[in-house]
């Protein structure tokens, strides 16, 4: 009976051995890559490209770690404090390197780099003046509209006679419908009110937009383009912190007047990302102010058959002192612990050539590209040339917004704003609170 | 087995105390550090001991307070609920499950989902554009309720819980009612008594012992609610719907404040075995009735 098994086992520790050192031979370095969606299929498509080229090393082969999406931060957070050696390269954002800086090392990307994404792209992964990172992909909002019922409203004088009668019962003036590129905060708001079934029982949509209200780090992220064009910021030059602001006190009060007059569903307290594409891609509501990622959605005819055709995409709606598109990038950086830091700046060094960002791109990732670069792949990403357009017209970072602490002041923001339009506390309240709290973090 | 002397009492402990100086005791006291320590992530091995700044700080915090109350309001009213439900079924389905005995597993089925896919489940079912109810609420009465304002995410958020953990209170209510034995009930009946009255005065009593245990079960659990109000509202509008456990994971993760997080842990740690030994008091003295 023993004699039989020997082979077996004798076989079973040779296929062992060879497993182990298979793996060794090919996985030197480790990237910790965002999960899921279009980062995923991009980042895999260039790590295949990346270890298929010839002149990389064994022992520089590129594989892949993901950790789920939910809590990525905070899980990532825990690891790099530990000192974890797991990953070589990890995901680093533009609103969070401050916070993970301590554990990570800056990276030279090569001149070349800046040819590629241009100066104010590579700032988005850059803190304390170093570059941390290589940034792959771009984020920023899009305002969504339905041309088919502005063509409508444009074209009708008797529905231009109701818009300006709502708009000088909700907004105190008569105001005009006007093309969405043109578009004030208080047209949008305007329009959202025109297109409100509870308003206007002509309405095709039962409501005029869609508003991310959830107590939510991200949902502050979109909403900061309102005030933004008003003026506002984080921080003075001084330091101090300037959320108390007529701008804030605009942005806020506009949202609740909508919230309150119904303009946008009763639910939308507890809206974020996905509730607003369902939403808007149900033909329910005629506006959506939502991330550029969403623009594969809403526009494939498979994923939103009610309104693909007759979706139209702007950047968002103008202030008194600018139109702003808030702008972060997501990125990849260098983890201080690095067990093959070599290995792994070479690879962030090749993610900055024009090659990989044109393949990254190609394989459904957002890279906010210089207008020559883009020009390669506009056919195949139309996207990609509005994205690049708009960060490099609209894009800003509020003042801190990159700290160590940018994250916990958006969680700020998120409750007590949210606290605000619900009703629970008093405009003066939540921007009292806020500016405490912001004191404490950005101190 | 009766044990003879102090040595073999020693000796048959020891595993028990060791596994419980290992897993309970040291987490125990790496917190109890950490809860009066000045400490964030860089320092987690090389905290600054600051004594009860933590507690004090916790306890003179609003949003801690609000969390508590929200606990203990979804613990004690979703304990409730559950055991009510869980007990009429009980009672009332008892019959039939006794010849139809594969009926049992479709009540078990909300029990096999994960409480995070639960919270998922009903984002999507109560969502307005995608979701079934408002939908059929829309096409029937041409409005539909707004599950998640902030007068209704927390009744929300209760019949949700409800739904998921009724099937378990149901049964140990189940065990219990059909270890009743069959004489007393037929005993009862030839001497006259109405159903009801057999439930109110021998059933009832009978389960006293169950009901309690269950009671306290899904208040702890109640309690301690992290994952499916977490999927399903977040914190809430304003944080209306912030649990203790959604408050401590925030302020451990979010805002980093691991010291205060860890403290928050320790109150909600020491609650948990106040009402551990609440229920143990009350066992024991329904034991020494039942003896007397």
């Amino acid at each position: 009976m023993l004699k039989s098994r020997t082979p077996i086992l004798t076989g079973l520790a040779l296929l062992t051995a060879a497993l182990l050192s298979a793996s060794a031979a090919q996985a030197e370095v480790t990237v910790l890559g965002w999960p899921g969606g279009s980062e995923e299929t991009a980042l895999r498509a260039a790590v295949e490209a990346y270890n298929a080229k010839g002149d990389v090393a064994e022992d520089d082969k590129v594989e892949l770690l993901f950790f789920n999406r939910d809590g990525f931060y905070d899980k990532l957070q825990a690891d790099m404090a530990a000192g974890s050696d797991a990953f070589d390269i990890n995901l680093i954002a533009t609103y969070s390197i401050g916070r993970y800086a301590p554990y990570m090392e800056p990276v030279d990307l090569g001149a070349g780099a800046a040819d590629v994404f241009g100066e104010a792209v590579l700032e988005t992964t850059q803190f304390e003046g170093k570059q941390y990172g290589v940034p792959t992909d771009l984020s920023l909002h899009f305002m969504y509209f339905r041309q088919d019922l502005m063509d409508e409203l444009m074209g009708d004088e008797a529905a231009k006679a109701k818009y300006a009668e709502i708009a000088e019962e909700y907004l105190g003036e008569a105001l005009t419908p006007k093309d969405p590129d043109e578009w004030t905060w208080d047209d949008w708001a305007a329009t959202a009110l025109y297109f409100t079934k509870s308003i206007n029982s002509d309405s095709p949509t039962r409501y005029g937009t869609v508003l991310q209200m959830k107590n939510l780090l991200f949902n502050m992220m979109v909403f900061q383009s309102l005030p933004r064009a008003y003026g506002a910021d984080w921080m003075d030059d001084e330091g101090n912190i300037t959320v108390d602001s007529e701008a804030y006190r605009k942005g806020l009060e506009l949202y609740k007047m909508l919230y309150d007059a119904g303009a946008t569903p009763k639910d939308s307290l507890s809206y974020e990302y996905a509730e607003t594409n369902a939403a808007f891609a149900a033909g329910q509501a005629a506006t959506a102010l939502q991330w550029n990622a969403a623009a594969g959605e809403l526009t494939n005819p498979e994923t939103a058959p009610a309104v693909a055709e007759s979706v139209g995409i702007v950047a968002p709606p103008s202030g008194p002192e600018a139109r702003a598109d808030h702008i972060h990038g997501l990125g990849l950086g260098l983890n201080a612990n690095a067990k093959n830091k070599e290995g792994a700046t070479r690879f962030l060094q090749w993610m900055a050539t024009e090659d990989a960002a044109l393949l990254y791109a190609g394989n459904g990732g957002s890279p906010a590209l210089t207008p020559e670069v883009v020009a390669k792949i506009a056919d195949e990403r139309p996207d990609l040339v509005k994205l690049g357009d708009f960060a490099g017209k609209y894009g800003y970072v509020m003042n801190g917004g990159t700290s160590a602490k940018a994250l916990s002041v958006y969680e700020l923001q998120a409750k007590e704003f949210t606290g605000y339009w619900s009703g629970q506390t008093t405009l003066d309240e939540a921007l009292a609170n806020t500016t405490a709290g912001m004191e404490e973090l950005l101190k | 087995m009766q044990v003879a002397n102090r040595r073999e009492w020693r000796i048959l402990t020891t595993p028990l105390v060791g596994f419980l100086l290992l897993f309970l005791g040291f987490p125990i006291v790496v917190n109890l550090v950490y809860s009066v320590s000045d400490v964030t992530f860089e320092t987690l091995r090389s905290p600054t001991i600051t004594g009860f700044s933590n507690y004090i700080a916790l306890l003179g915090e609003g949003d801690f307070w609000r969390a508590s109350w929200f606990s203990l309001r979804f613990g004690i009213l979703t304990a409730l609920a559950e055991c009510i439900i869980g007990l009429a079924l009980a009672i009332f389905l008892a019959p039939l499950l006794a010849k139809r005995t594969f009926l049992m597993a479709p009540m078990m089925l909300p029990l096999m989902v994960a409480p995070a896919m639960v919270g998922l489940m009903y984002r999507l079912v109560l969502h307005e554009f995608v979701g079934p109810v408002p939908y059929y609420l829309y096409e029937w009465f041409g409005d539909s309720p707004t599950f998640f304002s902030v007068e209704a995410a927390f009744w929300t958020l209760i019949v949700v819980e409800t739904l998921q953990w009724t099937p378990f209170a149901f049964l140990l209510f189940y065990m219990a009612y059909r270890a009743v034995p069959d004489e007393v009930h037929e005993a009862a009946t030839i001497d006259g008594a109405t159903p009801m009255q057999i439930v109110r005065t021998i059933d009832l009593p009978l389960m006293v012992p169950t009901i309690i245990v269950a009671f306290f079960i899904r208040f702890i659990d109640g309690f301690r609610v992290f994952d499916n109000v977490y999927t399903l509202t977040g914190t809430g509008p304003g944080g209306s719907t912030t649990s203790l456990s959604i408050y401590i994971y925030e302020a451990f993760f979010k805002q980093g404040a691991i010291g205060k997080a860890v403290a928050a842990s320790m109150v909600l740690f020491i609650a948990s075995f106040a009402v551990l030994f609440g229920l143990n008091w009350l066992s024991s003295r329904k034991s020494k009735g039942a003896r007397a």
